[in-house]
């Protein structure tokens, strides 16, 4: 603490160490917002069409095409350590062999509070396949909306927003 | 110049400002919902307090080392023999 340098060393040295300690801080705080909104999901009978596949020239793959209704407030879950949330709309379902199937096949992201009060009505945005190539064996799905807290420090948390309580049915069109 | 007792308040000043600022700066962004304001308030106050603790101003040298005298050395040695 002589010198100027020496006291220039000793404040950024206790600093650093006080940013730690003001991060952690931070980051344990978003513990204590225990926000749990929840928002209504609906889902219209999946239509199911045949389709080629990319990948293989003569082989005829089932393409499920969702039509769906989201209305949910999510406002609850910014708080001062929110970044973004990252909405996400899952498809359940058990196939032939006994496995369960969960496929994302809608998503989006939320920056700001002003924009998480959800309300979409629309189809799936990426593509809602079998495996095995066929719905035929799958009895129903569920579906459910889910989201991501980003923070700007800490762990990620997870959580879900809604879900449809009653199965939803496939039906196959033969022709588009 | 910064004497000893200097580097003592030099040392307890940044000690107690730090963890003071810390505190107000979380409790401060808390209660506003706001990082922007925690990080505001850390930075502006670690600026002040470099402005007030890195140069040497005068209230850091108010008790200066004081020496013994000088002693003439050739006119003692010369006495002992």
């Amino acid at each position: 603490m002589h010198s100027i340098f020496s006291r220039i060393n000793n404040i950024s040295a206790f600093l650093s160490s006080c940013t730690m300690a003001l991060l952690a801080c931070v980051a344990l705080s978003s513990f204590l917002f225990t926000a749990d909104p929840k928002g209504t999901l609906s889902i219209s009978p999946v239509k199911v069409f045949p389709s080629k596949t990319n990948r293989y020239p003569r082989r005829i793959q089932e393409m499920g095409f969702v039509n769906f209704n989201i209305s949910a407030d999510l406002t609850p879950l910014f708080h001062w350590n929110t970044k973004q949330l990252f909405l996400y709309l899952e498809a359940e379902y058990q196939n032939a062999q006994g496995v369960n199937n969960t496929v994302v096949i809608w998503d989006r992201i939320v920056r700001r509070p002003e924009d998480a009060v959800i309300n979409f009505v629309g189809k799936n945005k990426y593509a809602f396949r079998e495996i095995s190539s066929s719905f035929k064996k799958v009895p129903s799905s569920y579906y459910s909306l889910k989201y991501n807290v980003m923070p700007h420090v800490g762990v990620l948390t997870y959580g879900e927003a809604a879900r449809t309580i009653e199965p939803v049915d496939f039906v196959w069109e033969e022709h588009v | 110049m910064t004497d000893f007792a200097g580097q003592k308040l030099v040392d307890d000043i940044v000690r107690i400002w730090l963890m003071a600022t810390t505190a107000i700066s979380f409790i401060a962004g808390f209660a506003l919902q706001s990082l922007f304001v925690t990080f505001s308030i850390l930075g502006l106050s670690t600026v002040a307090l470099l402005v007030l603790v890195v140069p040497p101003w005068p209230m850091f040298n108010r008790h200066p080392v004081k020496w013994l005298p000088v002693v003439n050395a050739s006119s003692d040695t010369k006495k002992s023999k």
